[in-house]
């Protein structure tokens, strides 16, 4: 009995969990065809999964020069996810959702500065996912 | 994982009743319910990989080298042997993430071929550390076809370590990732600093300043992933340079942006300014030597 309880929780273990990588995996694979050949990737990956009004924030330093583009999904199809880019003064730099929840907007950047980028569900579209940010920049 | 096992409740609930169902054969159904992890609280914060955190990119670093004009310099780039001799985990991720900014600097420096044979030294090394497909044949050969075009191997190289990334990330393996990225930043620091002729350009003096929450992040980043004591001479390391920054202390001053809806583009007009001093730079220059020393000894 207690054996067969351990073998079923086992699947299911594993399988939520290869359910998760594939999910984000999923919507990674739709989020990149947001950072167009006008940019170069910057070789790295975020994602958590987002349950309610949950918030996922990440710092990122931003130099002078250059532009970024800043891809967020989540769900199945754009505009799920809403991000605000916010600087170490708590001063909203941008959100997409004074722009219909965009998936993907550039930040021109004169000076380096320190920002975060915070991103939930929009509630109206999801109660939870896997939230995907993805990154690239031109000079 | 902290991002993950905050935020997966299916997966915590089947490991608590797994561990309940192994551990303690007499143990009931109630017994069981009272291991179920309690919900997030609200507005609860959930770190993005673990950490609120990233480290930004080796090409960017290449890109500030050439355009503050200073020699291209092959030496100064790891020899492609290295990987033969490095055999312990910490050792041969950060030399691959080494490996990335050196392809990074010989890439915009227009020098395609060592761009090859550094994305082949990255392939092997790639294989030992089992990154899955991202650096695989397929991607040698579109940079083979494409190695006169430097933004398209940027592009290549960019995207494969992304891929990277997702595939250590998605396997638990941040470690692995981390200590990638923490490899890609030391080179690209000794890039920049190894030529003395940096400490007396601006723009490359004021990006060393920019380094500092960097640092302080990826110090971070690495006790988290501590676990047996691996890393603890890198960790050691990384603080005796972040002393180095201790008098180093930037300005900012907000600007409101601007935003062009039409183009989906806001231009960020806010000012950091920082000042960091011949002398702090050679100061730097040495400790991130000894650093980079360090791993590949």
């Amino acid at each position: 009995m207690y054996r067969s309880t351990f073998l079923i929780l086992s699947f299911l273990g594993a399988f939520a969990a290869q359910a998760q990588s594939g999910m984000c995996g999923t919507i990674a694979d739709r989020c990149e065809k947001h950072i167009s050949e006008a940019y170069i990737p910057d070789g790295q990956f975020y994602r958590a999964l987002l349950n309610g009004d949950e918030m996922a924030e990440f710092g990122l330093t931003l130099y002078g020069g250059s532009t970024y583009r800043v891809a967020a999904c989540s769900g199945d199809s754009d505009g799920v996810l809403i991000f605000h880019v916010v600087d170490k003064e708590g001063n909203v730099l941008f959100t997409n959702k004074d722009h219909g929840n965009a998936p993907y907007w550039d930040l021109a950047v004169a000076h380096t500065l320190d920002v975060t980028v915070e991103a939930t569900l929009d509630p109206a579209k999801a109660g939870s996912g896997c939230a995907v940010l993805l990154i690239g920049f031109k000079r | 994982m902290m991002a993950f096992s905050r935020s997966h409740p299916v997966l915590l609930l089947c490991f608590g009743l797994l561990i309940t169902g192994c551990g303690s054969p007499d143990a009931t159904e109630s017994e069981a319910e009272v291991n179920v992890p309690e919900p997030p609280k609200e507005n609860e914060v959930v770190a993005i990989g673990g950490r609120t955190f990233s480290i930004p990119s080796p090409v960017q670093a290449a890109f500030a080298i050439k355009n503050s004009g200073l020699k291209y310099q092959r030496d100064l780039t790891v020899p492609l042997d290295r990987g033969a001799s490095l055999v312990g985990k910490m050792q041969q991720a950060t030399l691959l993430g080494m490996y990335g900014a050196d392809m990074a600097y010989v890439t915009v420096h227009n020098d395609g071929q060592r761009a090859l044979a550094t994305l082949q030294a990255i392939e092997k090394l790639g294989g030992e550390l089992e990154l899955g497909n991202a650096f695989d044949r397929s991607l040698l050969d579109r940079f083979k076809r494409n190695v006169g075009s430097e933004d398209s191997l940027l592009r290549f190289s960019g995207t494969a370590f992304r891929a990277a990334d997702e595939y250590l990330k998605n396997n638990e393996r941040d470690d692995v990732s981390t200590l990638v990225l923490v490899g890609g930043w030391v080179e690209s620091m000794h890039l920049t600093l190894a030529d003395p002729a940096a400490a007396k350009t601006e723009k490359l003096t004021q990006r060393i300043g920019e380094q500092k929450s960097t640092l302080d992040g990826m110090v971070a980043l690495l006790r988290e992933i501590e676990e047996d004591g691996a890393n603890a001479a890198l960790v050691n390391a990384l603080v005796e340079l972040q002393a180095e920054y201790t008098d180093i202390s930037p300005t900012y001053t907000y600007e409101k942006p601007v935003t062009d809806p039409a183009s989906r583009t806001t231009y960020i007009n806010s000012v950091t300014a920082v000042s960091v001093s011949e002398e702090k730079m050679a100061s730097i220059a040495a400790k991130v030597l000894a650093i980079r020393s360090m791993i590949l000894a």
